[in-house]
């Protein structure tokens, strides 16, 4: 319940950023583990980052406009992130829309994480995948 | 655009409801009055390859984390102003040989209903997955136009061809 009113507060929080123009750029961190490949037709696409606490709260801290074909960008690791993928457009005949979604994510030490955020013919998914990072021992020659 | 989307479920509900009788209040009411030919409104069957249970599965997963959405929509021109606030609301209704699955639609605002909406809003759509062998047979009762978006997304999850989700501002 309390992550659900943290998700709402975040989320009120995101499109409150998105409308009023309070969106400031995410200060990403080094090591960059996270690269999100947005997909995207006929929308814009633009990433808000929460941090969370141990008691839920949350806690703005960036957006990153998904305007590129990968945007890599670092996260803790070993806490939770809220991130709001956020899909906007505007027409003349159909007015403005925008439709998030949102996924926790504690990524962990020595991953490395890809975010494909696809938005196709009103259709749109955020899938994540973990990656491992390898040590070269793990190399064996065939 | 949700003017026009607001309109269609109204005409849907309209008609579904007839002149002086009650709404469907139940998914079973709801099919009933489309394979009755509501006006406004269609039914669909299709089979995919898959098997039952992975359809199953695929609508308990992806309709609560898709389809519970609240949208609002807010126009306004020289003369009138509307705020609507939609709530979808999702049911999935699993068993071993049959999944439905639901979708309700309930105007929180800027909408009045001619008679007491059942709990949870009108039935909007009705999705029945049966066990056809290794296949499955899919048949839709629900809008015949302007919902073009949620029978392709439900289509995707049968199929497991694309289990993205709906975009329901584009609904109408």
């Amino acid at each position: 319940m309390k992550l659900r009113a943290a998700a709402a507060c975040a989320l009120g929080l995101a499109l409150l950023a998105g409308c009023s123009g309070g969106r400031k750029p995410y200060p990403s961190q080094a090591p960059e583990n996270l690269s999100v490949r947005p997909s995207l037709s006929g929308v814009r696409a633009a990433l808000h980052i929460h941090g969370v606490d141990a008691q839920c709260r949350t806690e703005y801290l960036g957006t990153l406009e998904l305007d590129r074909p990968a945007v890599a960008l670092g996260i803790p690791a070993d806490r939770l992130s809220y991130l709001v993928f956020d899909f906007s457009g505007s027409s003349w005949l159909r007015g403005s829309h925008r439709m998030t979604q949102e996924t926790l994510l504690r990524p962990r030490a020595g991953h490395l994480y890809e975010i494909a955020a696809t938005y196709r013919e009103n259709i749109y998914q955020v899938v994540v995948r973990e990656l491992p990072l390898q040590d070269f021992s793990s190399c064996r020659p065939r | 655009m949700k003017k026009q989307a607001c309109s269609i479920a109204a005409l849907v509900a309209v008609s579904l409801a007839g002149c002086a009788v009650k709404q469907p209040q139940t998914a079973e009411e709801f099919r009933q009055a489309v394979a009755a030919g509501a006006m406004m409104t269609k039914t669909e069957s299709y089979e995919v390859s898959r098997p039952f249970r992975a359809v199953a599965e695929t609508f308990r997963k992806r309709a609560p984390e898709c389809l519970r959405v609240s949208v609002r929509t807010v126009s306004q021109t020289g003369t009138s102003y509307q705020n609507i606030l939609t709530e979808y609301t999702p049911t999935v209704v699993a068993g071993g040989e049959r999944a439905e699955l639901y979708v309700q639609q309930l105007h929180k605002t800027g909408v009045l209903y001619p008679s007491k909406p059942p709990e949870g809003g009108i039935y909007l759509f009705v999705a029945d997955a049966t066990p056809q062998g290794n296949r499955t047979r899919i048949q839709i009762y629900g809008p015949s136009r302007g919902y073009d978006v949620l029978h392709r997304a439900v289509r995707g999850w049968a199929s497991g061809e694309n289990l993205g989700c709906p975009d329901m501002t584009k609904i109408g």
